[in-house]
């Protein structure tokens, strides 16, 4: 799908755009971006939600294994057993694995912080200093049987000033493609531009 | 977002050595595969990265595909931007993986989209990897070339399986590239190949890495070095027997054996038994930067290969300064000119025969100096000779078409045997299945085309990414 720009879609507050993008499996994912004020600026990755169709297809192929055993061992037990099993392999996949969102926020002055939030609702965040930034980069990695493009942040090395402690990806569930891991790395360039610059301007004042 | 030079793109931004400057035939996107490179160290891993380097200073793309090695895995750059990716593949035995023939083709299909290879360089018969990229390759539709470094018997039974495989594997091989005629004669004779479509390239060295330096000499003595692995196939046996015969002959002799092997144990027997610990050191492993150091401390280079395609070392040895003696075997007595090297049978009182005349050419003062030797050497093979000429090669094989599934089954029918050509046929058929099942999971469309990073204005350089951010800060601030 192309990222052809677009304003404001239907039920997107003012001052938020969204477009639409791929990621590196070929689902489609939506790019939303606001902008705060000019050095703080959030994005965000929403993935398709669950579908009732998968849902309903694979609780169906749980059950119909089960029936068949069943019909095998006849033994009750074993229909009891699925539907238990599914229901709880449901919540643990709605708490614990699938994320329908991820995303971004970019405070020039204060940091930068992380938000997943899962299909059940809970949500995981995490926080980074801007003082431990080093810098944003789309990096390349051997993933499963793919190579991709990742964004990540470089933590800075407090014993060396050149090196990275550390290594922190972003958007790791969505895996969005390059074209759009270059919007959000020009994003996060601008504010950490706008970082590095102050001190200068501040200093000519 | 699109690469900044496509394969057979414009060379406006090449290197100003590049083709766009020669006005010569289209840049390739070459991918190097073997299991054979850095930071594993030796004459297959040192071809491809100075082949690479200047394939790129011609202005071509070039990528390396090899196995990972211990936590060197993923992508990672060398100079040049020269991108290797080392992949999680499990070793199975002396560096080389272990394989199915399908369980790379994911990994090597997403490496070839994204990158938009248009040939794939497959490197040593001993490398499983080469020919799983080679296999794949041709399902694929791309141009392949196989470079083969080593020589191979025909009678016993490795041999005779490894020369099947390599039947298979370059049957449908648009060109062969090997280093010497010798080489070239082996190899068309085990793959049963059209020697048409067999070229020799020899390798190289980098004569600024190996200069001669007369002062590092110990002149009260006379020294000669040694440097190789210490197998079988190096003659270790050789040199266990020639060390006391001319020790015992002469007093002020001395031999410095630099490499480690399994035969490391004859060498030091050697020493234990006739006392010769102050005449021979072994100074173990050496890495590749230390090599010259070694050899400068030399008078005479001492070579017992049983068998060798090349042999690079001689020339590096040359390069040095040191008169060269070695065994009479492969592709070794096209490698130097008759007066720079004494050829020997490979046998314990041919090689001190040639020792000891060598040794009585240095007492007479007839040897030439170690710079006119150097100078000479270092016009002989240089790696811009060998990218040029492999250059020519990939230009050939472009004009080529890749046989089509039905023809390429048919070819290995015929070419490979009753039995091996249907089971390989059968295997072509299946990778084809597969290879059909990835497209429809993984569209070649959603594979992201990876930035071009080779050259001297590649995506690895300052310049790129500051021409970058100038061109995001243009761009209106999203409100």
């Amino acid at each position: 799908m192309e990222a052809g720009s677009c304003g404001p879609p239907p039920g997107c507050p003012p001052g938020v755009e969204e477009r639409p993008f791929r990621s590196a499996s070929g689902e489609p994912l939506a790019l939303r971006r606001r902008q705060h004020s000019a050095s703080c600026r959030e994005l965000a990755l929403r993935r398709p939600r669950l579908q009732l169709r998968s849902l309903s297809a694979v609780t169906s192929a749980v059950w119909l294994a089960a029936y068949g055993v069943f019909v095998l061992s006849e033994n009750s037990m074993v229909l009891s057993a699925a539907i238990f099993i599914t229901l709880i392999g449901l919540i643990i996949y709605l708490h614990f694995v699938k994320i329908d969102q991820e995303s971004l926020l970019v405070i020039g002055s204060l940091g930068i912080q992380l938000t997943s939030s899962y299909a059940s609702g809970k949500e995981s965040t995490t926080f980074i200093e801007m003082s431990r930034v080093k810098d944003v980069v789309i990096n390349e990695a051997i993933y499963m049987q793919k190579v991709i493009y990742y964004l990540c942040i470089l933590l800075k090395d407090p014993q060396d000033p050149q090196g990275v402690s550390e290594v922190v990806p972003l958007f790791q569930s969505s895996q969005p493609r390059l074209d759009c891991l270059m919007e959000v790395y020009k994003s996060c360039q601008e504010i950490l531009d706008q970082r590095k610059e102050a001190p200068q301007s501040s200093g000519i004042k | 977002m699109a690469p900044r030079r496509s394969a057979g793109g414009s060379g406006a931004e090449m290197a100003a050595g590049g083709r766009a400057a020669r006005g010569a035939a289209a840049a390739q996107s070459v991918c190097m595969v073997s299991d054979f490179f850095y930071p594993n160290m030796g004459g297959v891993e040192s071809h491809i990265y100075q082949l690479s380097q200047c394939l790129i200073e011609r202005g071509h793309k070039v990528l390396v595909v090899t196995h990972a090695y211990g936590g060197r895995r993923g992508v990672r750059y060398l100079s040049n931007g020269l991108k290797v990716y080392y992949l999680p593949l499990r070793v199975m035995y002396n560096q080389s993986t272990a394989t199915t023939l399908f369980h790379s083709l994911p990994l090597l299909r997403c490496i070839f989209l994204r990158e938009r290879v248009s040939v794939v360089h497959a490197h040593s018969s001993f490398s499983a990897m080469a020919h799983d990229a080679l296999f794949h390759a041709k399902t694929m539709g791309l141009r392949t070339v196989f470079t083969d470094h080593s020589l191979f018997g025909f009678a016993d039974v490795s041999s005779v399986l490894t020369n099947k495989l390599l039947t298979v594997s370059l049957c449908d091989t648009n060109h062969i590239i090997c280093v010497s005629y010798t080489s070239k004669e082996n190899t068309v004779l085990r793959a049963a190949l059209d020697p048409r479509i067999v070229s020799v390239i020899p390798n190289a060295v980098d004569p600024t890495d190996f200069t001669p330096d007369p002062s590092r000499r110990d002149d009260g003595t006379v020294t000669i070095v040694v440097v190789s692995r210490l197998v079988y196939r190096k003659g270790i046996d050789l040199l266990s027997g020639i060390i006391p015969e001319l020790c015992q002959k002469y007093p002020e002799l001395h031999f410095l054996v630099g490499g480690e092997g399994p035969k490391r144990i004859v060498l030091e027997e050697v020493r234990e038994r006739y006392q010769l610990h102050d005449r021979v050191r072994l100074l173990g492993a050496l890495e590749h930067q230390d090599v010259r150091n070694v050899l400068v401390q030399g008078h005479i280079f001492l070579n017992t290969s049983l068998t060798e395609a090349f042999c690079m070392a001689i020339v590096e040895a040359a390069s040095c300064g040191l008169q060269v003696v070695s065994t009479k075997v492969g592709g070794i007595p096209e490698v130097l000119p008759e007066n720079l090297i004494i050829l020997c049978e490979p046998s314990v009182k041919s090689l001190c025969d040639g020792l000891e005349k060598a040794i009585a050419q240095l007492r007479s003062g007839t040897l030439p100096s170690p710079e006119a030797v150097h100078n000479k050497v270092k016009t002989f093979y240089t790696w811009r000779d060998v990218a040029e000429r492999t250059e020519k090669v990939y230009e050939r094989v472009a004009g080529e078409k890749v046989l089509p599934m039905n023809e390429r089954l048919d070819r290995l029918i015929s070419h490979c045997g009753p039995v091996t050509g249907y089971i390989f046929a059968l295997l072509a058929v299946l990778n084809f299945l597969f290879l059909v099942f990835l497209r429809w999971m993984t569209p070649d469309s959603i594979i992201d085309v990876a930035i071009d990073a080779t050259g001297p204005k590649g995506a690895w350089t300052k310049q790129y990414f500051s021409g970058k951010k100038g061109r995001v800060k243009e761009e209106p601030p999203i409100s």
